[in-house]
């Protein structure tokens, strides 16, 4: 596998076509211990000793394809100030990951240059953008909005919002403000030197005169894929822009990006560093994906509370398509004894904030939802998401949403940890469906039935254990 | 202005509550406007008021009293937690002793390469389980040193430091002292002799299992002849060969087979459901008690499973006891498995969920130490919590004192870092696992029983001696997974430790905040955010260690 530095292309000489360069053939750290112990800097520092066998090579180097590995052993190395330093700490986050390692220094650099990053979920994309945030913000202005967050949803800003806070807590001075509907105060307008907020709310702020845009240095679109080609929201996305100072350095992150908003993301932000994923790599290696036979729609509810004794079960999210079924689902969780969480477009603002605070906090361990939070939301207990119903898209759901399922899946196997996901087929379209999405992204999902709940648990126990140590496990193809 | 409404709401409640002639009256009465109704109403308020603050009154000096007769209370649960301290350490030193006595008749067969003892703590530990594995390339960081001799807190159950020059047999001679510390300190036997199924089951391959793994990791830990065994692998080990008696029991038992497994994922399950109480009550309820109801279902053992020897399963040898539940030689192995399936199911939870957000930990700790404390599932007066210690001892060895690098193969097999097909996990994960689990082990060791009738099965001074065990390590040998399970150890119980140590606590954490990071030869990320986390709580909570 090329590593992802390899990819990373300079605005001069930005490809026409979303093309990607050859892999070099993986020649090392495949060996899977055979190689003499050698030191590449990676293990720096080794202990020499008489006794103990160095740990090999090949064991550091194999997690070098992983979108986790790096090779910088620390923020410090990065160049970042010690308080934001002691934030991450404080996070137990202990060295970036690669997509931090790799678009860090080319996003703090001066002077300052767009960027469109792409990396799996759950690879800590949204800590890359609020670093270069936080070291671009001067906190002598602390009422000075400077940088600007963009995210398609209340929740999303809201979570944005937090996690700068957490990383700049030990940043004095410094205010974050969400720009969500409810939020901002109508008297003082923004008061904060971080702004993260959703596109309409903020472009009505700055209309009213309420935004003093005028010294912003970061604009950063978070799940830019969906926000600049979202009908609505790629508009707004526009008149923003167009709003602010003409010098603004424009990041743009997603984990997914399709060809046809490659190109306007392009536009969006003119000569920018790249950094690029082929469509094969975009699932996570560490989640466990499988699918469950049902025999009928109706044994759907009574086989989703089984799942939860088949195996160790932090926080769960389940996606449906209607409010119905998430209200009824609720119900039966509920009598099973779960602590859950219903959350749909019919929830208002304030409602869904508090319901997700529910999850976030850990009130409650089972999120249902539709598809408003299939995307970038973060926590980081969950292990398992299930697709209670395929995500579909188009005219009366005709075809597959590949994206959807994807940030779906996403929402378990955070940085590293173990996920689990399944997805409930139970007819022909179901089942099509599914096939469909593993052709996409060349997925081998593992089946399950639900006849025998004994063999079944073994057979998970076997998925988990062995998705741990090797991504491309399959033992049963989705083809019958 | 803003005064003014409360009062003139709680008229209105009267006026509610009485009878609706007083409303009419209010309304049609002719008099509404006279001076007399006014001075009624003025009357019926002052009334009004001299009661709500006389109640108010007299609810307050209730307050004050029970707030004296629990402060009298804690006063007196101190110290009855520092006596029982004090007999522990008595105990224990005066056992150390005894040990000590002993060891000298034994002859050391190989000269160890283990580089020197840590005073204080740890002793035996390392050479419980790793002579057994390869005796000639264990040793630990090949920088043998000085002894150190940390100034530690005053550590229950500590051991009097030895030269460092100790020929090894002596500390394989001495038992781990958290095994040690919370059991009815009795006469000391030899380990073995009561096991008499021991050596039936010791027959059957030793996968040690921790590691589990593709028969990579370690090789078991086997006992040698000079050193006693380590007891907690041996437990581990048991349990996996009771884990395969119940499956082929299930072969034969169709009732057995019937209800075993669905008992297993309804555990797991109640264990998953805990979710964080945030000081609310009552909010696990459900799921304890199913759990409970579960438990005593195996225990009632009407499937007929096989009755086992519970020896097997503990770190020191029972005697029946006066009016003890459970005096027999033996209980149900269904009962036995779930105990060790409950156990197992809340590992994992710490791994899984707490690695992520260690504040999961919490309710799974309260519902262990609540469940592993019922007197029904005592044997022999004493709860099986050994099942739980034995998997926490093979999962994270630095709280038993265990040391190791990680940057050697053998370091890291010491420091319980897993291997998945032959290759060691991610840094990543392998420090997430490690996090869960001392959060998992502070949300066991620092339950609160002053209230409770029950006994509590995992006291606050293993929480103690297992810290002891990592601040001692010798700087040359500090790791950074001692520092993750330290932080995580740590990080939002430090109130409920200072509770039970007082002062002696916070000298503690400023030891393993302040001190020990300090001494660490490479300041990593690990140990620098003990050092942060320091500081976190001089800004949240205002404790100010340095």
């Amino acid at each position: 596998m090329a590593d992802l530095a390899s990819r990373i292309t300079k605005p001069s000489d930005a490809p026409a076509e979303d093309a990607v360069a050859p892999a070099p053939a993986a020649t090392e750290g495949q060996g899977n211990g055979t190689e003499e112990p050698a030191d590449d800097g990676v293990n720096k520092g080794l202990v020499e000793t008489t006794y103990d066998v160095e740990v090999k090579l090949s064991d550091l180097q194999a997690d070098q394809d992983s979108p986790l590995y790096s090779g910088v052993s620390s923020f410090e190395e990065l160049g970042l100030p010690k308080s934001i330093n002691d934030g991450l700490l404080a996070m137990n986050f202990k060295k970036p990951s690669k997509i931090q390692e790799r678009a860090l220094p080319l996003m703090i650099s001066d002077p300052p240059t767009n960027m469109i990053a792409q990396s799996q979920s759950g690879t800590g994309k949204t800590a890359a953008f609020v670093l270069t945030v936080l070291s671009r913000v001067d906190l002598t202005k602390p009422t000075q909005p400077q940088a600007l967050l963009l995210a398609p949803s209340r929740e999303l800003a809201r979570q944005i919002q937090g996690v700068i806070q957490t990383i700049g807590q030990f940043c004095d001075n410094l205010i974050v403000e969400a720009a969500i509907p409810g939020s901002i105060s109508r008297e003082t307008g923004v008061q904060a030197s971080v702004v993260a907020g959703t596109p309409g709310t903020v472009m009505d702020l700055i209309r009213r005169r309420q935004f003093d845009v005028s010294q912003l240095k970061a604009l950063v679109i978070d799940e830019a894929d969906n926000m600049l080609d979202q009908q609505g929201m790629g508009d707004q996305c526009v008149r923003v822009k167009g709003m602010l100072p003409k010098t603004i350095q424009t990041l743009l992150f997603s984990a997914t990006f399709p060809d046809k908003v490659m190109n306007f993301a392009r536009k969006y932000a003119p000569n920018a560093n790249e950094i690029k994923l082929r469509h094969t790599e975009l699932t996570v290696k560490g989640i466990s994906q499988m699918y469950m036979d049902c025999p009928d729609e109706s044994k759907k509810y009574d086989i989703l509370c089984k799942l939860y004794g088949l195996m160790t079960i932090g926080s769960s999210v389940i996606f449906v398509k209607t409010r119905d079924s998430a209200s009824e689902i609720q119900r039966r969780m509920e009598a099973d004894g779960h602590k859950v969480s219903a959350l749909h477009g019919a929830h208002e603002g304030q409602n869904r904030d508090a319901l997700l605070d529910d999850f976030r906090s850990g009130r409650s361990k089972v999120l249902i939802t539709t598809n408003v939070l299939a995307r970038g939301i973060d926590v980081s207990s969950v292990s398992m998401v299930i697709n209670y119903d395929i995500p579909m898209k188009g005219f009366g759901d005709k075809e597959p949403d590949m994206e959807t399922y994807l940030h779906r899946i996403g929402r378990t196997g955070r940085f590293g940890r173990v996920g689990v996901s399944i997805s409930f087929v139970y007819d022909h379209k179901s089942y099509e469906a599914l096939s469909k999405i593993a052709d996409h992204y060349g997925l081998d999902l593992v089946q399950l039935r639900p006849d025998d709940w004994d063999a079944t648990e073994t057979k998970v126990q076997e998925v988990i254990k062995s998705s741990r140590a090797r991504p491309d496990y399959a033992p049963n193809a989705l083809d019958k | 202005m803003t005064g003014s409404s409360p009062l003139r709401r709680q008229s209105y409640h009267r006026t509610n509550g009485s009878p609706q002639r007083n409303v009419l009256e209010e309304i049609l009465g002719d008099d509404r406007n006279s001076e007399a109704r006014h001075r009624y109403l003025l009357e019926t308020a002052k009334r009004e008021h001299d009661r709500v603050r006389e109640e108010a009154e007299r609810v307050y000096r209730e307050q004050l009293q029970r707030e004296e007769r629990q402060r009298l209370f804690d006063a007196r649960r101190k110290e009855e937690e520092r006596i029982k301290l004090e007999e522990a350490l008595a105990a224990d030193r005066a056992r150390l002793n005894e040990l000590k006595a002993k060891k000298i008749a034994i002859p050391a067969p190989l000269p160890d390469p283990e580089p020197h003892v840590v005073p204080t703590v740890n002793g035996n530990a390392p050479a419980a389980s790793l002579p057994t594995n390869n005796a000639s390339t264990q040793p630990n960081g090949a920088t043998s040193q000085r002894p150190m001799t940390v100034p530690a807190v005053p550590v229950p159950g500590a051991h009097v430091p030895k030269p460092p020059t100790a020929p090894i047999p002596a500390r394989t001679q001495s038992q781990t002292p958290v095994a040690v510390a919370h059991k009815t300190p009795e006469p000391v036997k030899p380990a073995n002799s009561v096991l008499g199924i021991n050596g039936l089951l010791n027959n059957t391959s030793q996968p040690n299992g921790a590691t589990s793994d593709s028969g990579t990791s370690r090789s078991a830990a086997q006992p040698s002849t000079q050193s006693r065994p380590d007891r907690h692998a041996e437990i581990h080990k048991n349990l996996k060969i009771l884990r395969k008696s119940m499956a082929d029991q299930a072969k034969t038992n169709a009732a057995l087979k019937g209800r075993m497994g669905d008992m297993r994922r309804e555990i797991r399950k109640s264990v998953g459901q805990l979710t964080v109480t945030l000081g609310v009550a009552g909010v696990n309820k459900i799921q304890q008690q199913n759990i409970l109801r579960l438990l005593r279902e195996a225990r009632s053992n009407q499937m007929q499973s096989q009755l086992m020897d519970p020896s097997n399963f503990v770190l020191e040898p029972r005697n029946p006891i006066e009016g003890g539940a459970n005096n027999d030689a033996t209980l149900p192995s269904i009962f036995l498995y779930l105990i060790n399936i409950f156990a197992k199911a809340a590992i994992a939870q710490f791994i899984n969920e707490a690695g992520a957000r260690p504040e999961t930990a919490d309710p799974v700790g309260v519902c262990v130490a609540a469940t592993l404390s019922e007197p029904d599932f005592l044997w022999r007066g004493t709860s099986l919590i050994d099942i739980m210690l034995a998997k926490f001892r093979i999962v994270c060895p630095v709280l038993f004192g265990y040391r190791g690098s990680e940057k050697t193969e053998q370091g890291r097999q010491r420091l319980g870092w897993w291997k998945d097909s032959g290759r060691w996990v991610p840094e990543q994960q392998h420090m997430d696992r490690m996090t869960g689990l001392g959060a998992g082990f502070a949300s066991i060791s620092l339950r609160n029983f002053a209230m409770s009738k029950k006994t509590n099965p995992l006291p606050p001074r293993v929480y103690w001696t297992a810290m002891a065990r990592i601040i001692n390590t010798p700087p040359a040998e500090i790791s950074d997974t001692q520092c993750v399970v330290l932080k995580a150890m740590v990080e939002s119980y430090e109130q409920k430790f200072i509770e039970f140590y007082g002062t002696a606590a916070i000298a503690a954490l400023r030891t393993a905040l302040l001190d020990f990071p300090a001494r660490a030869p490479q300041k990593s990320a690990a140990v620098n955010s003990l050092e942060v986390l320091a500081q976190m709580l001089k800004r949240d909570t205002g404790l100010v260690l340095g």
